[in-house]
């Protein structure tokens, strides 16, 4: 069901001001979203007045600044800070990408970090993902072949390999199904473009023996078709894949198979 | 057990991109068409009743109201057909990368405009 506005317990109220405190002329203010689970309130938004000049330089730096600096008692995931793990995906600045990677610079005016859009929030940033990994498993994601007993290799073609880049490098931080408003409205039962492009990555690849049973799995009026190309998903991958044209492929595999 | 957690903010703090407005567009001039043309159905059943009707709609028609009537049926039906182009491309699996798609869409908006005074000027020049 399309539900424009939030829930009565999902409003989000005016929180703490935290003023700067170094003297430092170089400031920006940084307002994050806050909820805790231990208090029973709304979710609010604080706002961190931040000393610019003795911080590095992305969003994830700023992030570990407040925390290491300010106030140690705001959450978020995060790990590698290189952009491989996928786990310090969140909304900045109205777009969906990785903290690590995203450079506060690009940003103007004041930073606004909010959890990734329409999950159900655990605590400040931190959003469950619980139904999309599901969903992922739902695909089944390994590689299915009769062929388990040879001990020899399972060759693969330079072309036929060469139709899996752009689509192993998914890191399932789930910037591109977060920032998808089908997903938004119908995530219970549309699979979102994270986990079309990993149904794709195993549809696609010539060493897979199940092609036909998984192209049938997602043919489905909810789980794939809910897709309607708004580009949101390619638009916000912060590893530059490209989601939207995934699911255009399995669509077209249907048609013409 | 169901979740009461808060839901994260969505189209509230989302920032629009051309191929999320056009696509918005696309649907809403959609059924926006589906109303004119059952509009247009009616006139046009009206006319068998008698002259009357004819006037009225005449008069309708050469109203302030009823020129921004006609402006937005053009701009509606021109938008959606060029959208709906763009659409039947990524059908056949062309203009998916970032920068065709957010050209394609910038193109839809320009020329829904341009094709919109054309066909106004024509109706006005020639009818």
């Amino acid at each position: 069901m399309v539900q424009i506005s939030l829930p009565q317990n999902s409003k989000i109220e005016k929180g703490k001001y935290y003023k700067d405190k170094t003297g430092s002329k170089n400031l920006r203010k940084v307002n994050i979203y806050r909820w805790d689970p231990s208090t029973g309130e709304n979710p609010r938004i604080d706002t961190y007045e931040v000393d610019m000049d003795n911080c590095p330089s992305k969003v994830l730096d700023l992030l570990n600044k407040i925390k290491n600096e300010i106030d140690s008692s705001i959450s978020y995931r995060r790990s590698c800070a290189h952009g491989v793990c996928g786990s310090c995906a969140m909304n900045m600045d109205g777009k969906n990408g990785l903290a690590c990677t995203k450079p506060h610079s690009e940003i103007k005016g004041d930073i606004n970090i909010y959890p990734l859009p329409h999950l159900r929030v655990q605590k400040d940033l931190i959003g469950d993902l619980s139904t999309l990994y599901k969903q992922y498993a739902s695909v089944e994601p390994w590689l299915k072949n009769s062929n388990t007993k040879s001990e020899k290799e399972n060759f693969q073609s330079k072309e036929d390999r060469a139709k899996l880049d752009g689509l192993y490098e998914c890191i399932m931080c789930a910037c591109c199904s977060t920032s998808c408003p089908s997903y938004w409205w119908n995530g219970d039962k549309y699979l979102g473009p994270a986990v079309l492009l990993q149904a794709y990555r195993w549809i696609i690849d010539s060493r897979d023996e199940e092609r036909k049973e998984r192209l049938k799995k997602v043919a489905d009026e909810l789980k794939l078709y809910r897709c309607h190309t708004i580009m949101n998903c390619t638009n916000a991958c912060p590893k530059g894949l490209n989601p939207a044209k995934a699911i255009a492929s399995i669509k077209k595999m249907l048609a013409t198979s | 057990m169901e979740n009461k957690n808060p839901l994260s903010p969505h189209i509230q703090i989302y920032s629009w991109h051309i191929s999320s407005l056009v696509s918005i567009g696309h649907r809403i001039t959609g059924v926006i068409n589906i109303i004119i043309l059952t509009i247009v159905m009616f006139w046009i059943g009206s006319l068998l009743i008698g002259e009357n009707f004819y006037q009225t709609i005449f008069n309708f028609l050469n109203s302030f109201f009823g020129k921004f009537f006609i402006i937005g049926t053009i701009w509606s039906f021109t938008f959606h057909s060029l959208s709906e182009l763009r659409h039947l491309f990524w059908d056949l699996g062309y203009g998916f990368e970032l920068k065709t798609a957010n050209l394609t869409g910038a193109l839809v908006i320009i020329f829904s405009i341009v094709f919109t005074v054309i066909i106004y000027l024509i109706g006005r020049v020639f009818f």
